[in-house]
């Protein structure tokens, strides 16, 4: 029975997750379901760099930039060459934009452009590991700004490029807030149950071995290269589907959304949240979007704090964990579970003394 | 298990700080969002942390006026506007366009604000102005001087700048080399990007049909790392006048290194008025000494605070006195600059609350940024503030500037710049 039970734990959170999820905008006012629908977004990203980092075993400080693909490819797809024309803006006629495209089809597309890209990086990541494979990614993070700045012609160059405002598609009769809060989320979970499927099957077997032991998965027979840059294109499809959302919530795409610090930040959430555990990424997006607007202003003490507070906490928040639980908020919950269920193992043998 | 504890714990903690009342309810709509009968709460974001950090004097200036008019009476009789005390909330968006955007919201429909003030960056406004126009929030008084807020008001109607802006600089450049010496041979280093090219713009058309004094006009990508090439060739068209276009920080200053180490001395070097701050001009002359930057100019609009022929002046003394006696605990250095930027715009704000009415709504304050028509004491002698139906440009004018050793000094008559 209680084999049955723990088997059953997952899925039923899962249900009980989306159930939550689909009732909460019945008791939020309209900024909330906003940073709701970014939280969805976080977790997407954030999955994805889960895969590569914590499954796969492959740090990547390029996450940022990789977001950044994924919303610059939805934001020229959504414009298409009409929308482009208004910014007096001519991409050159073998990239294939079209008229314009409605926004939830870029979601795919974006995915798929990002995740083929994030493949082709995986090809030479394979000869970098550890230090040497954080800078290159850095270097990623890095230079996307200056890309796009650089390729103005196409990507609009500092000033960006502005989305149309999002609008409810088909003709539904749901505010757009909801149907942007619903799409985020419906995409979040479609992804979730993907990530999961991978993690549990052969592919996520294959990877956790190649990052506990690369020698050791290579004489079973697993595959390092293959999985590896299998990893990177799945962790930057993600990242990519995660930074088309975000351009279509914000409306606003440039060079300065994603700085390097986006990339260094989603890599803290992640470990904060917990690597190697895919609940971990909800934490993480629950940190990464409130902390940076609530620890400038408490909600329940009405003190202020400094403007510049959310780097510090963050900072803080991330040694804390490092140093006392390095599996992150899931591996804390993993932790108690464990507890609960040990403490029920003590009480059984105490009572047997008695008796 | 303690560390499992201690760290539930912390966890706790930070929970209670980071994670909002995720069951809070919207309060009623009033009447006008942001008006009560004794408070007016307005908002804005700015670059607190990030790499232009060194702008957030600019806030702290505001809130600081703002604290004066809410504490002094007024020429009814009563503190604040009309008896209503100004409350300005601000948060930091790091310079970061998508945070702009979430927290422009926070302001709009969780702090329920009346008006979005002084929000700083160009691409910053750019990213939240279709959101303010749709929702029919005033977007005022915005710390850029892009060209965009007074040119497109009709199709963004809730949207007005303040500052003089980047392509009336320009021309005052012109106008100013042209009186000179019409003989000059200009030499133009510009950012590539839209602030640039709004400088350009303002450089030729103050120059009408002397364009042919232009030997050079060259341009650099932020990213770029050396500039040497460009101006090596600036160098080579023998110029005696060099424009810089750059920003802040390191492309000003790195093209002033460039320039001294391939032994050019121009007789003119110019620098745009957003390169032109104290901050930069102490880099500059720590990379080529004071000697280089001495007899450079600017434009500006503002009375200069550290000036000492401005030393009596009833608005810098008024300015001392408001910062000693209402500025953030901490003490601040009022010599810079950004804070008497603030303290100039704030009084602006509340010269258009007051023509907004004694009973404000949003569409009266927009309506009010069309007729403003006045003289703030903290600009330079002559300058009006003034906009009409057609002329959306609340400041247009300015005075070229001239740097000697740490200080700017006025060397022409008030220029219009539109």
């Amino acid at each position: 029975m209680r084999r049955y039970l723990s088997v059953a734990v997952g899925p039923a959170l899962f249900v009980v997750g989306a159930v939550v999820v689909a009732l909460l905008p019945r008791f939020m006012g309209e900024f909330r379901l906003l940073e709701f629908t970014f939280v969805a977004i976080y977790v997407i990203a954030l999955l994805g760099l889960n895969i590569l980092t914590g499954y796969s075993g492959q740090i990547s400080l390029g996450h940022g930039a990789l977001v950044g693909v994924g919303a610059y490819v939805a934001a020229l797809l959504s414009l298409g060459r009409p929308g482009l024309e208004l910014y007096q803006l001519d991409p050159p006629s073998w990239i294939p934009l079209g008229d314009g495209m409605r926004p939830v089809f870029t979601i795919p597309i974006a995915a798929l452009v990002t995740g083929v890209i994030g493949f082709l990086i995986g090809i030479p990541a394979l000869r970098l590991g550890g230090v040497s494979l954080a800078l290159a990614t850095l270097a990623l993070a890095v230079s996307f700004p200056i890309l796009m700045k650089r390729f103005s012609e196409v990507t609009g160059g500092g000033g960006g490029l502005n989305l149309n405002l999002p609008e409810t598609p088909f003709g539904w009769d749901i505010s757009t807030r909801h149907w942007l809060y619903y799409e985020a989320w419906v995409t979040a979970g479609i992804l979730f149950l993907a990530a999961w499927l991978l993690v549990r099957g052969r592919i996520g077997r294959a990877w956790r071995a190649i990052r506990d032991g690369e020698v050791a998965a290579t004489s079973s027979g697993v595959n390092p290269a293959l999985y590896k840059t299998f990893a990177f294109g799945v962790s930057s499809a993600y990242a990519g589907a995660a930074g088309a959302l975000f351009a279509i919530e914000t409306a606003y795409v440039n060079p300065d959304t994603f700085p390097v610090s986006l990339s260094i930040l989603l890599l803290a959430s992640a470990v904060i949240g917990g690597l190697g555990s895919l609940a971990g990424a909800l934490f993480g997006a629950l940190l990464f979007e409130f902390l940076p607007i609530y620890s400038q202003e408490p909600p329940i003490f009405s003190f202020h704090f400094a403007e510049q507070a959310p780097s510090v906490v963050f900072g803080v928040f991330l040694i804390v964990i490092m140093l006392l639980l390095p599996g992150g908020v899931a591996g804390l919950f993993r932790a108690l579970a464990g507890a609960v269920r040990t403490g029920r193992f003590r009480r059984r043998s105490d009572t047997s003394e008695l008796a | 298990m303690k560390r499992v504890l201690l760290v539930t714990l912390v966890l706790g903690a930070a929970l209670t700080v980071a994670l909002p009342g995720a069951f809070a309810r919207t309060e009623a709509t009033q009447a006008t969002p942001g008006i009560t009968s004794n408070t007016i709460k307005i908002g804005g974001t700015f670059p607190y942390s990030g790499p232009v950090s060194s702008y957030s004097p600019i806030p702290e200036g505001m809130k600081t006026y703002f604290r004066f008019i809410n504490a002094r009476k007024g020429p009814d009789g009563k503190r604040g506007i009309y008896g209503r005390k100004i409350d300005f909330k601000t948060y930091d968006d790091a310079y970061n366009p998508a945070n702009t955007v979430q927290l422009t919201n926070k302001l709009v429909l969780e702090d329920k604000v009346f008006a979005v003030v002084g929000t700083l960056g160009t691409e910053d406004n750019l990213a939240i102005r279709p959101f303010l126009n749709q929702r029919k929030v005033p977007q005022v008084l915005v710390s850029t001087g892009a060209s965009y807020w007074g040119t497109q008001y009709k199709q963004f109607p809730w949207t007005s700048g303040w500052q003089t802006d980047y392509i009336a600089e320009g021309r005052m450049y012109a106008r100013w080399i042209l009186a000179n010496a019409a003989r000059q041979k200009i030499a133009i280093f510009y950012q590539n990007d839209d602030y640039g090219k709004d400088y350009l713009n303002g450089i030729k058309q103050g120059l009408r049909s002397k364009t042919n004094l232009i030997v050079s006009e060259l341009s650099y990508e932020v990213t770029d790392t050396s500039y040497a090439s460009q101006i090596a060739r600036q160098k080579a068209t023998g110029a005696d006048t060099w424009i810089l276009v750059t920003t802040a920080g390191t492309p000003t200053v790195r093209a002033l290194a460039t320039a001294k180490r391939l032994g050019w001395k121009p007789d003119q070097i110019i620098i745009n008025s957003v390169a032109a701050t104290d901050g930069v001009m102490a880099a500059a002359v720590a990379s080529v000494g004071q000697d280089f930057v001495n007899g450079a100019v600017s434009t500006g609009y503002l009375k200069n605070n550290t000036n000492p022929k401005y030393a009596k002046d009833p608005a810098i003394r008024s300015y001392r006195r408001i910062m000693s006696k209402y500025a953030p605990a901490g003490g601040v250095n009022i010599r810079n600059s950004f804070y008497y930027y603030g303290v100039a715009k704030a009084y602006d704000f509340v010269k258009l609350m007051y023509k907004a009415g004694k009973n404000p709504t949003r569409a009266s304050l927009m309506a009010a940024t069309a007729k403003m028509n006045w003289v703030n004491p903290y600009t330079l002698a002559g300058v009006k503030i003034k906009t009409s139906k057609t002329d959306r440009f609340p400041i247009d004018q300015g005075k070229i500037v001239r740097y000697n050793n740490g200080s700017w000094s006025e060397i022409s008559a008030l220029y219009k710049g539109r």
